[in-house]
């Protein structure tokens, strides 16, 4: 895996602004620690040669005042730019599948992992690791340079020695490399254990079963530690070996600059700069690897979404059906449309035709006939595999009611307008019969839902669904299997408001009521793909 | 019952050992930058090599001194807290049964039960992110403030200035941090909500043309969780900005009062440079202030959800001189006597109800949410004592025996139906550890599972759950039923068990269910009534005379 894929600036165009930012705070950061050597000898060697100290110890203090408020500006910039790039590729990538048909989106909880807490670990890897990143590309190149001008025999030391902490480095990964792979695959099912057993505990419970699994917890807990420590081990290892290999190059300055000096062959300011920068070229590139351990996930996620952002683009025109939008028009006209379900080899749709205008046209047919599938593809959820459909935007009201966990009058006016007066929503409930129930709420029409409309029953939901369509502004209003849980009474109420809707638009229902289909302006009845009618 | 203080210790004697070796490892490398300090100002200063040596061996040991001590520091620290990571859960989790479900948030139960686990990781976290650090920290600082006093007593006041102000800069990035963990927990948690619906539910949500709405909702919570970021930065970037500050002016001072004690040449370099090796040693806190506010708010969590009193006052052994109900084995009679039932005391959660379940009644309950169906399931199920009136189980009053007795009866299958990261022979297995696989496969069966079954490749051994097989809603609930049928628990009750199904799928569940029951009692809570024609009874709990069993042809 790249530490940092230039690729990310074109996909992210948001993230150019605090990623420059961070990497010019970084720059200046370095050059401030490279200074800082120069200042602190200037100091020491005034303080023992007992020249005045006022001139290096303002340059001392305002080099300090300097890596203060670049420090200062740095965590902010590091903070906000975390939050900006999270952001921006969670936004992203939520928008680009907003804007997809079905068949070119992962699956929900795939989706949901990726845009949730991959997009968040995003965060650690602008915030902590770039820094670090920038760091290690500035200063050690640096101090080398400025090593050179001022002492070439040190910097000749450490150009020798540098390249031998990434190779070492490099070493010990390859040996390791199986076993710690090994490892994280076994942490990983070690580490969920607890979450699944607590997860369940409700379940467990019930049964009796929890009590006992009190030691079993503790039984994996310990091998999770045995298991984490033996990965540890190896990292923290390998760290320390790297840490040493350093010390050790640092040393090799120090002693050369030390012979040098007790024969008169070096200044004492001299002498204290090499040894202060000596460091400063190998302590960045060890913190880097360090960080990328915990930046790692956030590197990935990013990858992922530069990568499922990048696709999709070229794919657009695979099918070779275009679905025309005409904006207003109550009219929906289908010709000779197919589809295919992605990774089926049958149809489940072939070669339809339907008109329909202003008024209800009523859909009906055995169950797996591709009725559902019909309303996706009108509303533009799916792109046929052949012919072609001609609608405006609709509104499809799908036969599991959706419902999110707020207000029930965010509820009514999603998707359309949000400012909609309070007495236009309570007519709309009034029209589906459901304006008793949500006025004997304790908040009314402020009154947050559950998690799928949990606080309402079943047809209650279905009611304020259909509410929310007639609040819509569609012209065309897809319905599939709206009554087909309610009561006759209900029932009949609702068939009454789906019969006013189509006075004005062009409702389109899917069910099995015959009540309905009395109703209807238009019956269409669909027939297994292969069977002649 | 005390509820145990999870990781409230704040160091065992390991952890304070780990801390004591990490203090060795910064203390060896305060003491590498100085020495060197030393040596170069002494070399300059042309002495016979051989006057160098001591000094050579101690730069030497301090630099090899670092990295090992280091890893010896990490080693320990880590490994004893993972050592009290593994107790905390143990301690948690059985803290948590007793209050097992009656005493969990009963809204948004799974992400409570899952902050749990963050909780109790967090916490004990701390040792290493915190403890270890600022033990560390604060034996060096204390062992530099001592060697620099005995050196030069003006420098030793300088360095505790030092000390003191860093400790107070410590404070108050530690104080921004915890104001702002709140606030930015508050905001996260709206982001995931609504990065969540946008991120499963794009088709309901192109469908009803409500994408625009729902991103511009992910929008506003991403400004406000950039916003808190920006906040809770300011601690760490006041952090960060002040320890450079005070280090320089804390050199400049060390350098005038170093010249003013008339020290020799080497020993001046050494205590102007100590403060710059301290600094060093100042860069973790940052880190460790935001470790210890985040571990602070996760024990406030924990503390809060562990300090509940179980809903049920539990006696070991059975008081009335009746040891068991009437039939042992048999399905029991189960007969609420002007029950009603409260979670908090707060107010009635249900309000006074009789129910006669004959052995082997389909009683429905339905009723619109809050009327108290839930809290009716939690007194049969023994996870709620009524606070009036009696429940009799084969005639004798639930209090008078132990709560095993009664929990033994009954199998729930509740509305949110766990599937574990294990074997499917295993997740029904736990209902009944002993069953074979007939019976583990016939229980399939009779909750509408053999098709699925049969389209497994690995059988019963597929595993299922996170890293396994998916499972849809229906196919979830089905599998707790077949939990409760394979348990062979008399009473099974289903806890709005078809709420996330759809409406063909609700009422298959339902009829098989019904239709496999045996000679069970079933006691079905539902919005809706669907499915459930079958039922002996159904009770209407919004119905202003309660109890009033209405029969259906």
């Amino acid at each position: 895996m790249r530490p940092f894929d230039p690729q990310v600036l074109r996909t992210l165009p948001e993230a150019r602004r605090p990623l420059a930012t961070l990497g010019a705070v970084g720059v200046a950061q370095g050059i401030a620690t490279v200074a800082t050597a120069f200042a602190l000898s200037a100091v020491v060697v005034a303080a023992v040669r007992g020249v005045p100290l006022g001139a290096p110890a303002a340059y001392l203090l305002g080099l300090f005042v300097v890596r203060g408020l670049l420090a200062l500006t740095g965590e902010r910039v590091a903070a906000s730019a975390g939050a900006a790039v999270s952001a921006g590729a969670r936004s992203r990538l939520l928008r680009h599948w907003a804007a997809a048909p079905a068949e070119r989106r992962p699956d929900p909880a795939t989706a949901l992992v990726l845009a949730d807490q991959g997009a968040t670990s995003i965060e650690p890897y602008v915030a902590r690791f770039l820094p670090a990143l920038v760091t290690a590309c500035v200063v050690p190149p640096l101090a080398v340079v400025v090593l050179a001008v001022v002492d070439w025999r040190s910097a000749l030391v450490v150009v020798l020695t540098l390249p031998l902490l990434p190779v070492f480095a490099a070493l010990i990964g390859a040996t390791t490399r199986d076993a710690t792979q090994q490892r994280w695959k076994a942490l990983a099912s070690l580490s969920g254990h607890f979450l699944d057993v607590v997860r369940g505990l409700p379940t467990l419970a019930a049964y009796g079963r929890a009590e006992r699994q009190t030691a079993v917890i503790g039984e994996v807990s310990q091998r999770h530690r045995r298991t984490t420590m033996a990965t540890l081990r190896l990292a923290f290892l390998s760290s320390a070996a790297l840490e040493l290999l350093a010390t050790i190059c640092v040393a090799i300055v120090a002693v050369i600059v030390g012979l040098r000096l007790s024969h008169g062959g070096l200044e004492l300011g001299t002498a204290l700069v090499a040894i202060l920068l000596a460091p400063e070229a190998y302590w960045p590139v060890r913190r880097v690897g360090a960080e990328f351990h915990s930046a790692a996930d956030g590197a990935a996620a990013l990858a992922e979404v530069t990568a499922r952002l990048g696709d999709g683009a070229q794919e657009r025109q695979d099918h070779g059906v275009l679905v025309h939008t005409v904006p207003k028009a109550a009219r929906v006209e289908v010709h000779g449309l197919g589809y295919t379900h992605p990774g089926a080899t049958h149809p489940v749709l072939d070669d339809l035709d339907l008109a329909a205008g202003v008024g209800l046209t009523v859909v009906t047919g055995p169950s797996g006939v591709g009725k559902s599938t019909l309303l996706a593809l009108v509303a533009g959820l799916r792109t046929p595999s052949r012919g072609t459909v001609t609608a405006p935007a609709t509104h499809l009201v799908t036969q599991r009611p959706f419902l999110t966990t707020e207000s029930i009058r965010s509820n009514l006016t999603l998707g359309g307008d949000s400012s909609t007066p309070g007495e236009s929503l309570w007519a709309a409930l009034r029209e589906v019969g459901l304006e008793g129930p949500v006025a004997a709420l304790p908040a009314g029409l402020d009154t947050p839902l559950g998690d799928d409309g949990r606080g309402l029953s079943a047809g209650q939901r279905a009611r304020l669904v259909l509410a929310r369509a007639t609040l819509s502004r569609a012209t065309v209003v897809l319905l599939d299997e709206p009554t087909a849980h309610l009561d006759e009474a209900t029932a009949a109420l609702t068939h009454e408001v789906i019969a006013t809707l189509a006075e004005r638009r062009c409702v389109i229902v899917v069910t099995h009521r015959p009540e309905l289909v009395a109703l209807a302006d238009q019956h269409v009845h669909l027939q297994p793909v292969g069977v002649t009618a | 019952m005390s509820s145990p203080r999870v990781g409230r210790r704040v160091a065992s004697p390991r952890v304070v050992l780990a801390g004591v070796i990490g203090a060795g490892a910064l203390g060896s490398g305060v003491a590498l930058t100085a020495t060197s300090g030393w040596l170069i100002v002494r070399a300059s200063e042309r002495p016979v090599i051989l006057t160098l040596l001591t000094a050579i061996v101690a730069v030497r040991t301090f630099g090899m001194a670092r990295p090992v001590l280091r890893y010896r520091e990490r080693l320990r620290s880590h490994d004893a807290a993972l050592d009290d990571l593994a107790r905390a859960r143990t301690d948690v989790y059985a803290a948590l049964v007793p209050l097992t479900p009656a005493r969990l948030p009963r809204r948004g139960r799974a992400a409570s039960l899952r902050g749990v686990v963050d909780d109790v990781t967090d916490r004990v976290e701390a040792q290493v992110r915190v403890t270890v650090p600022v033990l560390a920290v604060t034996l060096t600082g204390a062992g530099a403030l001592v060697l620099c006093t005995l050196v030069e007593p003006a420098a030793g006041i300088v360095v505790a200035g030092l000390l003191a102000t860093v400790a107070a800069v410590t404070m108050v990035a530690w104080r921004v941090e915890a104001r702002s963990q709140v606030e930015l927990g508050t905001a996260r948690e709206e982001l995931t909500r609504v990065t969540e619906l946008v991120a499963s539910q794009v088709d309901e949500l192109q469908a009803i043309g409500a994408t625009a709405a729902a991103l511009a909702r992910v929008d506003e919570a991403h400004a406000a969780v950039a916003a808190s970021t920006r906040r809770q930065a300011v601690g760490r970037a006041l952090a960060a900005a002040a320890l450079p500050l005070a280090t320089a002016l804390a050199t400049v001072a060390c350098a005038v009062v170093a010249r003013r004690g008339g020290h020799s040449d080497p020993v001046t370099a050494l205590l102007v440079l100590a403060p710059f090796a301290l600094a060093e040693v100042f860069g973790s806190l940052p880190d460790v202030a935001r470790s210890w506010a985040r571990a602070q708010a996760s024990a406030t969590r924990l503390d809060f959800l562990l300090d509940a009193e179980p809903a049920v006052v539990d006696h070991p052994q059975p008081l009335s001189g009746r040891l068991r109900p009437r039939r042992p084995g048999g399905t029991p009679h189960l007969e609420l006597r002007g029950v009603s039932a409260t979670w908090d005391g707060t107010r009635t959660h249900l309000p006074t109800t009789d129910l006669d379940l004959p052995a082997g009644t389909v009683q429905a309950v339905v009723g619109p949410s809050g009327c108290g169906k839930s809290t009716l399931l939690a007194v049969l199920a023994r996870q709620l004592d009524p606070s009036d009136g009696r429940f009799l189980v084969d005639g004798v009053d639930v209090r008078d025996l132990p709560a095993a007795t009664v929990r033994d009866l009954v199998a729930v299958v509740d509305d949110e139906p766990h599937v574990f990261a294990t074997t499917l022979r295993e997740n029904l297995r736990l209902a009944r550890p002993g069953a074979d696989d007939r019976a583990v496969g016939q229980a399939l069966d009779d909750a509408g599972l053999g098709e699925w079954f049969a389209s497994l490749p690995n059988g019963l051994d597929t595993v299922l759950g996170s890293g396994g097989q998916g499972v849809s809603g229906g196919e979830r609930a089905r599998l707790s039923i077949a939990r409760a049928l394979l348990s062979g628990r008399p009473v099974v009750l289903l806890d709005e068990p078809v709420a996330h199904l759809d409406h063909p799928t609700a009422v298959a569940v339902l009829r098989d269910l019904v239709r496999s029951r045996g000679g069970r009692t079933v006691v079905v809570v539902s919005h809706r009534p669907e499915g459930l024609t079958d039922a002996d009874g159904i009770m209407d709990l919004t119905s202003p005379e309660v109890g009033l069993v209405g029969q259906v042809g």
